[in-house]
């Protein structure tokens, strides 16, 4: 077995890259001497700020006794503290603080809630996009389509993280699964402070109510979940749903968040299946307004925080080269010079950009040819198509790995 | 170049202009989307007036428009670029005007239907937890406002941008090699590159 793993997974790790490899050692004072030489940045200081400030309104609001929460608090500040658990409890932590929130936000006094929004949403989205697109969905259904629709809602949105997660891990570069965990967290942690900060009534809100004020002693509804359950004969949901914690957080879709970056991210390391990935996006969002669950414009923000974060994750930490087969064929990470990928940044008067004839013809017929002129984008590999360019002057520079650095994969194409 | 253009130099003051262009049509592509679901009414029987349907056939055409340059703004054609240009511009003059369609269908239709009347009273009974009208109210112009403002921001960095390929060596196109090309394309993509061609050339007279 480890041979077959051996030859599956590391037969092409370029010799003496050790950039794949993972801390093994549980000695708290390889960490502590790591803290003593650390200088933050700025953007590092903001980020372990919030994620203090956040911690510490969790711990002093959590209604548990307050020795229990310091022997926990304690027991995970000994996981961050050793080497082989805090590489993974660092880079988790946005994701570490935004459950704390999540969990802790059933106890907030509803004297300390802002007042839940019934109309906003379908006012919003009518005024948006000429209907509730809810509606549109929802008027006939079937036991078919009840099934097609909770099988992204109910089932793969609860295992996709780790099914991402484990297989960036392995089939993306290094440092590939700490963006995504960085970006997950965050974009669930910023839609948690938004759902409790502008609380707002779900589609199924409006079937059941109209659109009356609603007060907190409301349980959340199941919506078309109910119907799963008929179906099954169970009640799974009826009773589940009753002890949510955030029964009027429709604005943003998490939902829609975590299924869009789980996209975006599968896009950036395995661009030949986009196509796959759009539609389960649109699968979902399918799913989740034929459900009740959510309002377009709840699923739209959603994505909206994923591809921005993205976007932002994209620039600052991920590595540009995502072609090799797995985590360790890699023999080095770079990562973006969003100064040096300006198509706008050369010189005008440089000698190099006055037009020549032959490169203004290959670009013109290029341009018009839709697969000869596709480049990098957030849905692309960055390193998976030509990187040539019209003129010379930024090719080079911009991607010297691909000159200096010779692929360790010269015959294994990664499958996709 | 047109002096009474103050279009921004940097996306939201610091970042490249292509990063700005990436995230507006990222954004916008995802808000296309609704074309997609609204035009699945044919299939669920909800019924559409027929502003709705021009809605929804406008939104999987800007779709398709947007798409092309999510994929090519880091390598950017100037013919792309001057096509989305235009037709962002266009969409942005059709939303504000679907906007105040659609605004008052909402206030005229919704807040008579008789689910209203029970409003006050349900209000009556939780003052304290359920927002107010008034709030209601401004937190819907408030979205309404924010994407407008969002929107149109995006259009004068496409624009800026679109402006930066026209100024630029490197973009410039060779309309009679682009035409001796066309000779052997197919009728659509004769169709679709003549629309950028003529995009190109507004673009130039709004520009530069």
């Amino acid at each position: 077995m480890s041979s077959f793993l051996h030859r599956v997974f590391l037969s092409e790790r370029p010799v003496y890259s050790h950039i794949a490899d993972l801390e093994t050692s549980f000695d708290p004072r390889i960490s502590l001497k790591r803290l003593r030489r650390y200088r933050p940045g700025l953007s590092e200081a903001a980020h372990y700020a919030f994620m203090a400030a956040i911690s510490l309104y969790v711990f002093i609001e959590f209604p548990a006794n307050f020795f229990l929460k310091t022997l926990c608090c304690s027991f995970l500040g000994l996981l961050f503290l050793m080497p082989a658990t805090s590489q993974f409890f660092f880079n988790g932590l946005p994701i570490l603080v935004w459950l704390s929130l999540y969990f802790m936000s059933s106890y907030i006094p509803d004297s300390h809630r802002p007042k839940i929004t019934v109309k906003v949403l379908p006012a919003a989205e009518t005024i948006l996009y000429g209907d509730n697109l809810s509606d549109i969905l929802a008027t006939s259904t079937n036991p078919v389509l009840d099934v097609l629709a909770w099988l992204p809602y109910g089932l793969f949105h609860f295992g996709a993280p780790f099914v991402a997660a484990a297989i960036l891990f392995v089939f993306g570069p290094p440092t590939c699964l700490r963006g995504y965990a960085h970006a997950f967290g965050y974009v669930n942690l910023i839609g948690v402070i938004l759902q409790n900060g502008f609380p707002t009534a779900p589609p199924w809100y409006k079937s059941l109510n109209g659109l009356k004020a609603a007060n907190y002693s409301m349980l959340a509804s199941p919506g078309g979940l109910v119907r799963i359950d008929e179906l099954f004969n169970m009640s799974l949901y009826r009773e589940g749903f009753k002890h949510s914690s955030v029964v009027f957080g429709a604005f943003p879709s998490l939902h829609s968040g975590c299924a869009t970056l789980e996209a975006l991210f599968f896009s950036y390391c395995f661009p030949k299946l986009k196509p796959l990935f759009f539609v389960y996006v649109c699968w979902l969002w399918w799913s989740t307004m034929y459900l009740t669950h959510h309002y377009f414009v709840d699923l739209v923000a959603g994505s909206v925080l994923s591809f921005v974060m993205f976007t932002y994750t994209k620039y600052t930490q991920l590595p540009v080269d995502t072609s090799l087969w797995c985590r360790w064929s890699y023999a080095q990470v770079d990562r973006y010079d969003i100064t040096k990928l300006d198509p706008l940044r050369a010189n005008s008067n440089d000698i190099e950009n006055v037009p020549l004839r032959g490169v203004e013809v290959d670009f013109e017929l290029n341009s018009m040819d839709e697969t000869s002129s596709r480049t990098p984008s957030i849905f692309d590999g960055p390193t998976s198509v030509s990187r040539s360019s019209a003129t010379s002057n930024t090719s080079l520079v911009e991607y010297p790995t691909e000159v200096t650095v010779p692929s360790p994969r010269v015959n294994k194409q990664r499958f996709e | 170049m047109k002096t009474y253009l103050n279009l921004p130099k940097r996306f939201l003051g610091f970042l490249p202009l292509y990063i700005g262009v990436e995230v507006a049509l990222g954004v916008t592509i995802l808000n296309k989307c609704s074309g997609l679901f609204g035009i699945l009414a044919l299939f669920t029987g909800h019924p559409l007036e027929f502003l709705q349907w021009v809605l929804y056939l406008w939104s999987i055409f800007s779709f398709v428009v947007y798409a092309q340059g999510l994929f090519t703004y880091s390598k950017p054609s100037l013919l792309v670029f001057s096509q989305i240009f235009i037709a962002f511009s266009i969409d942005t003059f059709l939303t504000c005007l679907f906007t105040l369609w659609f605004t008052n269908q909402w206030y005229t239709l919704e807040d008579n239907t008789p689910t209203q009347k029970s409003i006050a009273a349900a209000a009556m009974q939780e003052p304290n937890q359920g927002a107010s009208q008034s709030f209601e109210f401004v937190m819907t112009i408030f979205i309404t406002l924010a994407s407008l403002i969002a929107r149109l921001y995006f259009n004068f960095v496409l624009a800026s941008f679109v402006q930066g390929l026209l100024q630029h060596p490197r973009y410039m196109v060779d309309y009679v090699d682009v035409e001796q090309e066309l000779r052997t394309q197919p009728v659509w993509k004769r169709v679709w590159t003549r629309t950028q061609i003529r995009c190109l050339r507004y673009s130039k007279q709004l520009l530069t």
